[in-house]
C-alpha cells in the first residue's frame, strides 16, 4: 500500500453528477488511471462486489436508497473490502460528532465539501501513510489475533512515535474489545490525568459499564451530553447503563431525546422500540419502530421483528386488523425467509386471541412451533425470547419455562442475554427465582465442561469425547460446548489419525458456532487447527 | 422537519453549488490553454466564491452554538498535519491573488482542540489576510505560555491604532469595526472563548509587526 497515488484504483460514489466529474478531473490531474464513478449504493455495493479498489471516495448524501454510512456498513458487515481499503465519506458539513462512536463502522476520514484539488492529495497522501503504518496490526485484529495486535502495539508504544497517542487509543479499544476492561481503565484514565479528552472520556465511561460500576458510568456519559447534546454515542451508552440500573423509563426517555436530534439511526431507533415496549409505551414503540423500519429498508440492519414489534404496537394503538396489514407487509419484504414465517406467525396468534379467534390463534401457534423446530441452532438466541413470550402469552407457560430453559443452556456464558432471560422470567411470572433457576442451569454446564477438560487433560481423550458430544446433543446451541466438543474431537484426531465422521462432526459444530457468533475469537482459533488438520 | 434539518439540508445543497463554481473556476484557471486576458477577475469570482463558503460554515456553525449548545470536542491534534492542510486548501486561492502562502512550526507538535471549529476560524483569517496582506502569509503554531498559539500574519498595512488600543481597555474591540471583520472578530473570539482547560480559557489577539511588517492575529487555546 506504500504504493503512489497514481498506482491505485477508485470508486467515486455521489449522486450529483457534476461533482463526479470534478472529483475524476481531481484524481485524473494526479495521474491516477484507475478510476470508477457510480451515483448510487445499490451501484457502489455491486461495484465493491466485483472489483477491488484501494480508495473508496462516498458521499454521505445519496439521494434514495442506501446512505454513505449505510454503503459503509453493508460492505464492512460483508467483508467486501479489508482493512487495507480506504474509505473517506464526503459530507457537506462537519457530522463527525453525530456519528463519532455511535456506530459500529466508521471511515478513515471525513472531507468536506468543497475541498480543493491540493487538500484532496494532501489527504489521501496521509491516510495512504497511516494505513501502511497500521497495516499489520489492523489486520490482526480483523483476524481477531488480539494477542498479536496487543504485542504489536506494545512494540510501537515503546518506540514512542510522533503519533504515539493514536497506538494508545487503538490499545485502549482493543481491551475493550478483548474483555480487559480493568487495563483499559487504566489507560483511559492515564490519557485523562494529562489532558481532557473526548475519546478518552468516552472510553472510560464504557470501562465502568463493563466492570459493572454503573453509577460512575452513568456520571460520566451524562456529562458528555451536557458537554454536548449531539454526542449520539454517549445517549446510546447511558441508555445501556440506565437499563443495567433497572431505570427501564428512564432509558427510554434519554433514546426518545437522542432520535429528536438524529432520527437515522436504525439500531437506536429499534431499541428505543423494544424498551417502549417493554415500558407498555406503544405509541412510542409505534413511531420508534416505523422509523426503523423506514430508514433501514437499505441497510443490514433490517429486521423481520422490527415488523413484528410494529404490528404489536399498532395491533394496541390501532386495531388488530392494521397490525395484520404490518405482517402482510412483512411477508412481502421478506418472501421465502422461514424466520420472518416465524414472526408472522407469533405476531399473528397474538392478535388473533385479543381479537377473539381463537382457533386460528392456536393454529398460528402450531405453525410457530413448527418453523422453529425447523431454524434448530440457526434461531437467534434473542428469538427464544420472543417464542417463550407469545407461548406464555397463548397459555402455553410449560413451553415458555421449557424454550427459556433451553435458551440459557445454549447461551450460559452470555451475560447480557442470560439478564434478559431471567428478566423475562419473572415477568412472566414463570419462577419465583429466575437467579437460582438460572444459576443452576450454568453451574450444571460449568461442571460438565470442566469434567470434559479434566479427562482431556489427563489423557482420557475417549471419554470426554463422549461426554461432550452428548453435551452438544442436549445443548446444540450452546458455544461454548460446540467449541470444547471440536477442541477434543481435533485432540483425539491429532492423536489417533484423521477419522472422516468425526471430521464432519467437527465441521458441523464449527459450522453451528459460526452461524452464532462468526466474530467469536475460540472460533477462529478452532478453525486454524481445523485447516491446519485438514490439510495433513 | 425541523428548521435545524431545513437549515443543514439548504446549506449542504448550496455547498454543492458552491463547490461546482470553486471547482469549475479552478480548472479553467488551471487549463494551459485557458486564455483570458483579463484572469483578475477570475481570481475575483474565486475569492468571492471561497469568502461565501466561509461564511456559510460560520452561519452554520453559530447557529448550532446558538441553539444546541454544543461546545468543543477536543481531540489530540497532529499540528503540522493540520497546517499543511490548511496551506494546501488555500494555495490555490493565494497563488492566484499573487501571494505567497507559508506554514511554520515544529513537526512533532501536538496540541488539543475542536479540529472542525478551528479549522472554520483559521480558513477565515487566512480569507482575510489574502484581502489585506501585500504579497506575503505565514501560518504558524506554537506553544507558548501554557497555550497552543495559533498565528495568522501578513506583510500589508496592518491593524488600525483603534482596533489595537481597544483590545487591552474594558471596551471589546469588536465593537470598533464594522461589517464583515467585526462578525470575523466575534466567531473567533468566541469560538477560541469555548476552548477551556481547568481554569483557563482561550483568547484572540490582534497585533502589528510581529514577525511579518503587517497584522498579526493570534489564537490562544489553553
Amino acid at each position: 500500500m506504500a504504493s503512489k497515488i497514481e498506482q491505485l484504483s477508485f470508486l467515486i460514489v455521489d449522486d450529483y453528477g457534476d461533482f463526479r466529474g470534478v472529483l475524476r478531473n481531481m484524481l485524473q490531474s494526479f495521474g491516477v488511471q484507475k478510476i470508477d464513478s457510480v451515483a448510487n449504493g445499490r451501484e457502489a455495493i455491486s461495484h465493491i462486489e466485483a472489483n477491488r479498489y484501494d480508495v473508496i471516495l462516498c458521499d454521505y448524501n445519496l439521494g434514495e436508497g442506501r446512505d454513505g454510512q449505510q454503503v459503509l456498513e453493508e460492505i464492512r458487515a460483508r467483508k467486501l473490502i479489508g482493512p487495507s481499503t480506504v474509505f473517506v465519506m464526503v459530507t457537506a458539513e462537519n457530522t463527525r460528532l453525530m456519528v463519532m462512536g455511535a456506530v459500529e463502522y466508521e471511515p478513515d476520514s471525513y472531507l468536506t465539501k468543497p475541498f480543493t484539488k491540493d487538500l484532496l492529495a494532501q489527504r489521501l497522501e496521509r491516510l495512504l501513510m497511516r494505513k501502511t503504518d497500521l497495516l499489520e496490526i489492523e489486520q490482526a485484529i480483523a483476524h481477531k489475533d488480539y494477542d498479536l495486535a496487543n504485542q504489536l502495539l506494545d512494540r510501537r508504544i515503546a518506540d514512542n512515535p510522533r503519533n504515539v497517542n493514536e497506538f494508545i487509543k487503538l490499545k485502549a479499544d482493543l481491551c475493550l474489545k478483548a474483555g480487559a476492561y480493568d487495563q483499559a481503565e487504566n489507560i483511559y484514565s492515564g490519557v485523562l490525568m494529562q489532558r481532557e479528552v473526548a475519546w478518552a472520556r468516552m472510553g472510560i465511561g464504557k470501562a465502568y459499564y463493563h466492570n459493572r460500576r454503573y453509577t460512575e458510568a452513568k456520571s460520566v456519559f451524562e456529562g458528555l451530553i451536557e458537554a454536548n447534546e449531539r454526542f449520539m454515542a454517549a445517549y446510546d451508552w447511558l441508555a445501556r447503563t440506565l437499563l443495567a440500573l433497572d431505570e427501564a423509563e428512564a432509558a427510554q426517555k434519554v433514546l426518545e431525546t437522542a432520535t429528536s436530534h438524529s432520527a437515522k439511526a436504525v439500531v437506536r431507533q429499534r431499541t428505543l422500540g423494544e424498551l417502549a415496549l417493554k415500558n407498555s409505551d406503544e405509541k412510542v414503540a409505534e413511531k420508534a419502530f416505523g422509523q426503523a423500519i423506514r430508514m433501514g429498508k437499505h441497510s443490514i440492519y433490517k429486521h423481520p421483528s422490527l415488523y413484528a414489534n410494529l404490528a404489536r404496537a399498532k395491533a394496541v394503538t390501532t386495531s388488530g386488523d392494521v397490525g395484520m396489514k404490518v405482517l402482510r407487509d412483512m411477508q412481502k419484504a421478506f418472501k421465502g425467509d422461514r424466520e420472518a414465517d416465524l414472526y408472522a406467525a407469533m405476531t399473528e396468534a397474538v392478535i388473533q386471541e385479543d381479537m377473539g379467534n381463537g382457533q386460528r390463534a392456536r393454529q398460528c401457534m402450531v405453525n410457530a412451533h413448527e418453523f422453529y423446530k425447523e431454524l434448530g441452532t440457526r434461531a437467534a438466541p434473542e428469538l427464544a425470547l420472543d417464542m417463550a413470550r407469545t407461548c406464555n402469552r397463548m397459555g402455553e407457560a410449560d413451553r415458555a419455562r421449557e424454550l427459556l430453559q433451553q435458551a440459557v443452556k445454549n447461551n450460559h456464558s452470555d451475560e447480557l442475554f442470560l439478564k434478559e432471560v431471567g428478566d423475562t422470567l419473572s415477568h412472566l411470572g414463570l419462577s419465583d427465582d429466575p437467579q437460582a433457576m438460572i444459576g443452576d442451569i450454568k453451574k450444571g454446564i460449568v461442571r460438565l465442561n470442566n469434567r470434559g477438560v479434566e479427562l482431556a487433560r489427563v489423557g482420557k481423550l475417549d471419554e470426554a469425547m463422549l461426554l461432550f458430544e452428548e453435551a452438544v446433543e442436549g445443548m446444540p446451541g450452546n458455544k461454548v460446548v460446540n467449541l470444547n466438543a471440536a477442541r477434543i474431537f481435533m485432540l483425539y484426531m491429532q492423536e489417533h489419525g484423521i477419522d472422516s465422521r468425526r471430521l464432519e462432526q467437527v465441521r458441523e459444530y464449527l459450522e453451528r458456532v459460526r452461524g452464532m457468533a462468526p466474530e467469536d475469537r475460540t472460533l477462529h482459533k478452532m478453525q486454524r487447527l481445523f485447516s491446519k488438520l485438514v490439510r495433513q | 422537519m425541523k428548521f435545524s434539518d431545513v437549515l443543514a439540508s439548504l446549506i449542504h445543497d448550496m455547498k454543492n453549488s458552491l463547490s461546482m463554481v470553486v471547482h469549475t473556476l479552478d480548472e479553467v484557471t488551471s487549463d494551459p490553454s485557458f486564455n483570458y486576458d483579463r484572469p483578475e477577475r477570475i481570481t475575483a469570482l474565486q475569492n468571492e466564491a471561497r469568502r461565501l463558503n466561509n461564511n456559510l460554515i460560520e452561519l452554520l456553525t453559530l447557529y448550532k452554538i446558538e441553539n444546541e449548545r454544543i461546545s468543543p470536542s477536543i481531540e489530540d491534534m497532529d499540528i503540522d498535519n493540520f497546517l499543511q492542510e490548511l496551506v494546501a486548501e488555500n494555495s490555490a486561492s493565494a497563488t492566484a491573488n499573487g501571494i505567497s502562502l507559508a506554514y511554520e512550526c515544529d513537526p512533532d507538535l501536538f496540541g488539543y482542540f475542536d479540529e472542525g471549529l478551528i479549522r472554520g476560524v483559521l480558513n477565515n483569517l487566512i480569507g482575510n489576510g489574502i484581502r489585506y496582506t501585500r504579497d506575503q502569509l505565514m501560518l504558524t503554531a506554537a506553544q507558548e505560555e501554557g497555550y497552543l498559539v495559533f498565528r495568522v500574519e501578513d506583510n500589508g498595512d496592518g491593524y488600525p491604532e483603534p482596533m489595537l488600543r481597544a483590545q487591552s481597555s474594558d471596551e471589546s474591540s469588536a465593537d470598533l469595526v464594522e461589517g464583515r471583520t467585526k462578525l470575523g472578530l466575534h466567531f473567533a473570539s468566541m469560538i477560541a472563548g469555548m476552548h477551556e482547560n481547568g481554569e483557563r480559557k482561550g483568547f484572540i489577539r490582534l497585533q502589528n509587526n510581529y514577525r511579518l511588517p503587517g497584522g498579526c492575529f493570534s489564537v490562544w487555546l489553553p
